[in-house]
């Protein structure tokens, strides 16, 4: 009995009513929630819808690398040239795609032009688009004395690569998933889709060069070569870089296979309304009682 | 509201940040209102709970980047994920594939707090909140004075620390929740909260399992007489399981000195310490116990006091040296209060104190994990030691009664 009696559920019943009629069965109850939803809707207004559109690859095992260890591998090893793989077909794969040298290959087939232009593929065009800078960093420049760039470059798109397309492997899988947020998902999509194609382009191309340019220095090793086990090897490697050639060149991909083309998510990921309608009501309500208690209790609160 | 997107939209700092955590702290301030206006609370603990719920507002992002205290995303990523599909994060899936992982347990139980939204990684420092408020609500029950209690809430430390996604709250107030029920006799909610906390915080479970075991096997709190049979006991088990106990913490001296490793050539954590570490590990080692016990005794002060001066690195460090004396100072208030110190309940709560102190003394490497590790140790002491000097009569009544002449 006394722990009810130390409960005051009486007094604490009437307090409650006191509280319900006082504070929240109030007009300025039913205004707060009103403001509320127009407040919600002109931040959903003002909102830009991102949407995700991702691709999911898969690492392709590269039959160049084992025939480079069997045929070439000791000639290499003489040579200095032999590569380590450390971070495997994904590492190569995110450095090239984020690379200035891919970059500049895409912004020549002028998708700088479709970023920062209005979409005009001649390259006289896309290589004058004016920069507009912030009137502070003008004011910086003029001050201080510096240039600023005129012109977007192929930097420019690589900062955009490198900030918007983040390539990642999850944990336990080989798969890789070049994913980014946009309100542009059409574009986005074309643009992905350009970007991992180029990106694997890239690396066969920049590997078919460097294998013609070891084929070259190994022929002028082999020509001024008297030792026959070190011409052997020499010839070992350079069957292997022509090898490597003809495993190179033709339409199969080299880092990674697209399992999942470039997609976008349905619908956008942010901004989410009906957290935002949920959150207004709830601080609005919440500021409607709380003014109503500071009004009722102005004595006892200073 | 869950953020079933959070691996790829976390709100940091934007606009919609501030509305998805100020409904959380509105529904957290409205219900601080109905309980001082139904008579639970007076009108200094709503202010001050009122500024204490706002406190993550203006912590994560405000005064400091969340990677600060970067864990947090991974607590607000389980948390959500957990919410949203039910299985938890990758890496912390491939942890949970034995026992369950400290971090799933965590968001676990803060994910039972009924917020209108968990949508950044703030969130769950309101979830850390409200479970402080109520432990709050149900300690000032022991207490004629609220204020007083309320200003042992107002600790910056644990203002701060219950202002991130992390799990020391909940380690805090089992901690709490198990000290006061022990002093209180009521063992059977100690021996419950032991099986979370064993999850949760290993190091903190072996301080309160020897504590417990001090209290119901050796009834060590009843007298001085028994007190020196359980420490005769607590040095003969640490003789005799020396190996085992020296295996445990030097593993757990080299898992911390790994992680807070930085090499010569500005690599950091184990990948560093697998490189150069390994001349360290030597002189890490402990050997015997008596070793042990004696850099244990050289190192406390040490761990009493940090972060040092020279070790200031951000703003919170400064505070959290004052704060350090003052915890000290406390605890000393309170043990001269009354004669408190010839109390045998007290006795045997500072001698489990030490213990566990010594334990982090003897681990300790990097200072901000550190820093919080002491905390959440000696806070819930600090604590039960307030309920012991205001309740002493009751206490030795209690003990009277139970002791047989």
């Amino acid at each position: 009995m006394s722990f009810i009696k130390k409960l005051r559920v009486k007094e604490r019943i009437g307090l409650s009513k006191d509280l319900l009629y006082e504070l929240i069965f109030t007009k300025r109850s039913l205004q707060a929630l009103g403001i509320s939803l127009v407040f919600s809707f002109l931040i959903i207004q003002f909102s830009v819808p991102q949407f995700y559109v991702s691709s999911t690859l898969r690492e392709a095992e590269s039959p160049t690398d084992q025939q480079n260890i069997v045929v070439g591998g000791a000639a290499q090893a003489i040579l200095g040239r032999a590569s380590a793989n450390t971070g495997g077909n994904f590492e190569s794969f995110r450095s090239n795609m984020h690379s200035y040298a891919l970059a500049q290959r895409m912004w020549d087939q002028g998708w700088g032009s479709r970023i920062y232009g209005n979409g005009d593929l001649d390259a006289e065009y896309f290589n004058a688009i004016p920069k507009n800078h912030k009137i502070g960093d003008k004011l910086a420049a003029f001050f201080l004395g510096y240039d600023l760039f005129k012109f977007y470059s192929a930097h420019d798109l690589q900062s955009y690569i490198q900030g918007s397309f983040n390539p990642s492997k999850p944990l336990g899988s080989s798969n890789i998933i070049v994913s980014t947020m946009t309100p542009d998902k059409d574009f986005a999509i074309t643009f992905m889709n350009s970007l991992i194609i180029e990106t694997d382009k890239y690396a066969k191309e920049r590997l078919i060069q460097k294998s013609k340019e070891i084929i070259v220095s190994t022929y002028e090793q082999l020509a001024t070569s008297k030792n026959s086990s070190i011409a052997s090897a020499l010839a070992g490697t350079i069957n292997s870089e022509y090898f490597k050639i003809a495993n190179l060149e033709n339409d199969m991909p080299y880092h990674i296979y697209i399992i999942d083309p470039p997609h976008s998510s349905e619908y956008p990921v942010t901004p989410n309304i009906m957290a935002i309608i949920f959150s207004n009501a709830i601080i609005f309500f919440f500021l409607s009682i709380f003014i109503s208690f500071i009004q009722k209790n102005k004595e006892d609160l200073w | 509201m869950v953020n079933e997107y959070f691996d790829l939209v976390t709100y940091g700092g934007t606009l919609n940040y501030y509305l998805f955590e100020l409904a959380n702290f509105s529904a957290l301030a409205f219900l601080v209102l109905i309980l001082y206006k139904l008579d639970f609370i007076n009108i200094n603990s709503f202010i001050v709970w009122i500024g204490i719920f706002f406190s993550p507002l203006l912590i994560n992002y405000f005064i400091i980047s969340p990677w600060l205290f970067g864990d947090q995303f991974e607590y607000a990523g389980e948390v959500m994920s957990l919410k949203a599909t039910g299985r938890s994060i990758d890496n912390i899936a491939l942890m949970n594939s034995k026992y369950i992982s400290p971090i799933t347990l965590s968001v676990k139980i803060l994910g039972l707090i009924p917020l209108p939204n968990y949508m950044t990684v703030t969130s769950l420092a309101f979830a850390n909140k409200l479970i402080l408020f109520i432990t709050f609500l149900w300690f000032k029950r022991f207490f004629s004075n609220e204020n007083e209690v309320l200003l042992y809430f107002l600790i910056p430390s644990l203002v701060l620390y219950s202002s991130m996604a992390l799990r020391d709250t909940v380690i805090i107030v089992i901690s709490i929740v198990f000290i006061i029920n022990l002093i209180r006799r009521k063992y059977i909610l100690p021996v419950l909260l032991l099986l979370p906390l064993f999850f949760l915080k290993i190091q903190m479970f072996a301080i309160l399992f020897v504590y417990i075991l001090s209290h119901v096997i050796f009834q060590a709190h009843k007298s001085k007489n028994l007190f020196g049979l359980f420490i005769c006991a607590f040095v003969a088990s640490g003789f005799i399981f020396e190996e085992n106990i020296l295996e445990i913490l030097n593993l757990y001296r080299l898992a911390f000195a790994a992680e807070a490793f930085v090499a010569f050539d500005g690599s950091i954590s184990y990948n560093a310490w697998n490189l150069y570490g390994q001349d360290d590990r030597v002189t890490l080692e402990l050997n015997s116990i008596l070793e042990a016990v004696f850099k244990a005794i050289l190192n406390l002060p040490v761990l009493l006091l940090i972060p040092m001066p020279w070790n200031w690195s951000n703003i919170f460090y400064p505070l959290q040296s004052i704060e350090s004396c003052l915890l000290i100072y406390l605890y000393f208030k309170l043990s001269i209060e009354k004669d408190m110190f010839k109390n045998n309940e007290f006795i045997l709560l500072t001698f489990i104190l030490i213990v566990g102190l010594s334990i982090y003394a003897l681990i300790m490497a990097n200072e901000g994990t550190f820093v919080r590790y002491r905390f959440s140790l000696y806070y819930p002491f600090l604590l039960a030691l307030l309920y012991l000097c205001r309740q002493p009569n009751n206490i030795n009544k209690l003990s009277k009664k139970k002791l047989p002449n």
